[in-house]
C-alpha cells in the first residue's frame, strides 16, 4: 500500500458518529457516478456515517474503498458501469475476509480527492482528469466528429409497447442500423451509442457520456404510435428563474470548482440551441421528405445537459425502420458536412 | 366672530357633502378599485365554468365544463383539475388516463403544485411518447393558468416527490407557464 488517502476523512466521520461507529461498519446502499469534463465523481450513499478507507496500491491504477474497522456491506445488486476514460470500471472485491470496492482507473486518471457529505450521508470520490496523460489535442479538423446515438429507455424502463415490439428494443435496433449506415457513408465520423444492450441509464449518465466523448452531436431515439416521424429540440426554459433553481436535492458540490460545475449541470444545451435547431431541421426534412418541416420545441430531460447540438427523434412504430434509419443518417450526415 | 367661523365650517362641510353626492372626483382606495374592476361575485350555488385543455390529435383542444364552485382558489383549482381527469376527452388521452390527482397546493408566490400518481397502484411505469407526455403536462398547466389568471406557474410532483419525468421525456424539475402554441385552433 503506497498511499492512504482516506485516513483524515475516516477520522472525521469516526469522531462525528460516536465511538461505536467503527464496530458497526459501513453499509453502502447506493453507488452513482457523474462524468464531468475535468473529473469523474463517484458517490457512495451510506446508510449511516461511518469510518472508511480509500487506498491506492503501488501500481496507481486502482483504488480500494472499504470500511475502517467494522464490516463492509454493499447493498447494491449491480455497480454502475463506468468507462469514461478516467474510471475504467468498478467491482466488488473479496480478499479473504476483507471486502472492498475496487475502482479501476482509466488512462486519463489523475489525482484523487475524497470527502464526506451529511444528511443523507455520502462519501464522494473525485478522480481528476490528469493533464500529464491526457490525450494531446489534435490539429483542428484532424479528428473525426463524434456522433452520439442514444437509444431511449432500457432495462426495466421499457417505453411504449406496440404490435411491432417494445420501444427499448426497437430503438436499440434503430440506433445500430443508423450506426451501420453512417459508417458506410463517405463522411468520416465516430459513432458512439449510449447503450449497446438492454441496460438502464439515467438521462444524466447518457449526457455525461456524450460530453466526455466530446460529442459533435447527440441524437436521442424514441418511438411513438403511428407512421410519422417527429423531431424535437429543447425549448427555452421560461418557468425557471435561475440555472440552479429546481435542481434535484442531490447537490454534491463541495469545493468551488465542483460547485460551479454542479450549478451549471443541466444548462449545457442552452448554448447550442441554434445548432440543435439546424440539426433538427435537417433530420425533420429528411424524415418528412419535404422542405419547410421544422423541429418542435419541448422541455426534454434528455437534452438539457448535453453540451453539443442535440435532438430527440420520435420514429413512428409503423414506419419502415430501414427508411427511418436512412433518413436520420442522411440528416446527420448533411449537418456534419455543412459544419466541417 | 365665533358664530361666523361656525357658519363657515357648516357651509364648507355642506358644500363638500353636496359635491360628493353630485358625483365629483373621489379618492378611491386600491381595495375599492379592485372590487370595481372584478366581475360581481358569483352566488355560491352557481357552477364554476372551467375551460379544460385536453390532448387530442397531437394538440390541445379546449372544452368548457361546469364544476362545483368553491370559495377558495386552491379548492377551486383542485376541482377543475379533477374535472380534467374525469373528462371524457381527458380519459381518451393516454397519459392523462394513466394518472390520478393526489393533491394540489397553492403557495404564496402563486405557484400551483400538482401532486400526481399512477392511476393503478400496480403500474410501475407510465408508457407514452414524448408528444403525449408533453401534451399531458401542458393540459394541466394551461388548464390551471387559463382558469386562474392569478396562477403564475405550475409544478408537477409524482407521489409527493420531485421526479425527473412522467414517462421518460419531459423535464419535471422545472416550473411551467402557459404555452399557447400547442392549442388547436377551433
Amino acid at each position: 500500500m503506497r498511499t492512504i488517502i482516506g485516513s483524515l476523512c475516516a477520522c472525521l466521520v469516526f469522531i462525528s458518529s460516536g465511538a461505536n461507529a467503527a464496530e458497526k461498519g459501513l453499509a453502502i446502499k447506493g453507488v452513482r457516478y457523474f462524468s464531468y469534463s475535468g473529473f469523474t465523481r463517484i458517490v457512495f450513499e451510506a446508510e449511516e456515517a461511518a469510518p472508511y478507507v480509500l487506498t491506492k496500491p503501488g501500481d496507481g491504477r486502482t483504488l480500494h474503498f472499504s470500511s475502517y474497522g467494522g464490516p463492509f456491506t454493499v447493498k447494491v445488486t449491480q455497480l454502475p458501469p463506468i468507462n469514461d476514460g478516467v474510471v475504467k470500471g468498478m467491482e466488488l472485491s473479496q480478499d479473504g475476509e476483507h471486502r472492498s470496492i475496487l475502482i479501476t482507473l482509466g488512462p486519463a486518471a489523475g489525482d484523487t480527492k475524497d470527502f464526506v457529505l451529511r444528511g443523507p450521508d455520502r462519501i464522494v470520490v473525485d478522480v481528476l482528469r490528469g493533464t500529464a496523460i491526457a490525450p494531446s489535442p489534435e490539429a483542428p479538423g484532424a479528428k473525426a466528429p463524434v456522433i452520439v446515438l442514444d437509444p431511449g429507455h432500457g432495462g426495466a424502463e421499457t417505453g411504449i409497447v406496440t404490435g411491432q415490439g417494445v420501444e427499448k428494443a426497437l430503438m436499440l435496433e434503430l440506433a445500430l442500423t443508423i450506426k451501420r449506415i453512417l459508417r458506410k457513408s463517405g463522411t468520416r465520423m465516430t459513432v458512439v451509442l449510449t447503450r449497446e444492450q438492454d441496460q438502464a441509464a439515467t438521462h444524466d449518465e447518457r449526457a455525461a457520456l456524450a460530453n466526455t466523448s466530446g460529442a459533435f452531436l447527440f441524437v436521442s431515439l424514441h418511438a411513438a404510435q403511428g407512421s410519422a416521424g417527429r423531431v424535437f429540440i429543447l425549448d427555452p426554459d421560461e418557468g425557471q428563474s435561475s440555472p440552479s433553481a429546481g435542481r434535484p436535492s442531490d447537490f454534491l458540490g463541495f469545493d468551488a470548482v465542483s460547485e460551479q460545475q454542479q450549478m451549471l449541470w443541466g444548462t449545457q444545451q442552452a448554448g447550442h440551441s441554434q445548432e440543435s435547431g439546424r440539426l433538427g431541421r435537417n433530420i425533420a426534412r429528411a424524415l418528412a421528405g419535404r422542405e419547410g418541416t421544422e423541429p418542435a420545441q419541448a422541455p426534454l430531460a434528455q437534452l438539457k445537459a448535453v453540451d453539443a447540438a442535440a435532438v430527440l427523434i420520435e420514429a413512428g412504430t409503423a414506419m419502415s425502420r430501414v427508411k427511418a434509419a436512412e433518413a436520420i443518417a442522411q440528416g446527420i450526415e448533411q449537418y456534419v458536412r455543412e459544419k466541417r | 366672530m365665533t358664530i361666523m367661523a361656525l357658519v363657515l365650517i357648516v357651509a364648507g362641510g355642506g358644500g363638500y357633502l353636496w359635491f360628493r353626492m353630485a358625483g365629483g372626483p373621489q379618492a378611491v382606495s386600491s381595495v375599492q378599485q379592485e372590487a370595481q374592476t372584478t366581475a360581481p361575485a358569483a352566488r355560491p350555488d352557481e357552477p364554476f365554468m372551467a375551460t379544460l385543455f385536453v390532448p387530442a390529435d397531437g394538440a390541445l383542444g379546449n372544452v368548457i365544463v361546469a364544476v362545483k364552485r368553491h370559495p377558495e382558489l386552491q379548492l377551486q383549482a383542485r376541482e377543475v383539475v379533477a374535472a380534467l381527469f374525469a373528462a371524457d376527452q381527458g380519459k381518451r388521452a393516454s397519459v392523462v388516463n394513466e394518472l390520478r390527482l393526489r393533491a394540489l397546493y397553492l403557495d404564496a408566490s402563486w405557484t400551483v403544485t400538482v401532486d400526481l400518481s399512477a392511476a393503478s397502484p400496480n403500474q410501475k411505469e407510465i408508457r407514452a411518447s414524448a408528444e403525449d407526455e408533453l401534451l399531458a403536462v401542458y393540459a394541466l398547466v394551461n388548464t390551471l393558468t387559463q382558469n386562474f389568471p392569478e396562477v403564475r406557474q405550475v409544478r408537477l410532483l409524482m407521489d409527493g416527490r420531485v421526479t425527473q419525468t412522467l414517462a421518460g421525456h419531459i423535464d419535471l424539475s422545472r416550473a411551467y407557464v402557459k404555452r399557447t402554441d400547442l392549442v388547436k385552433n377551433q
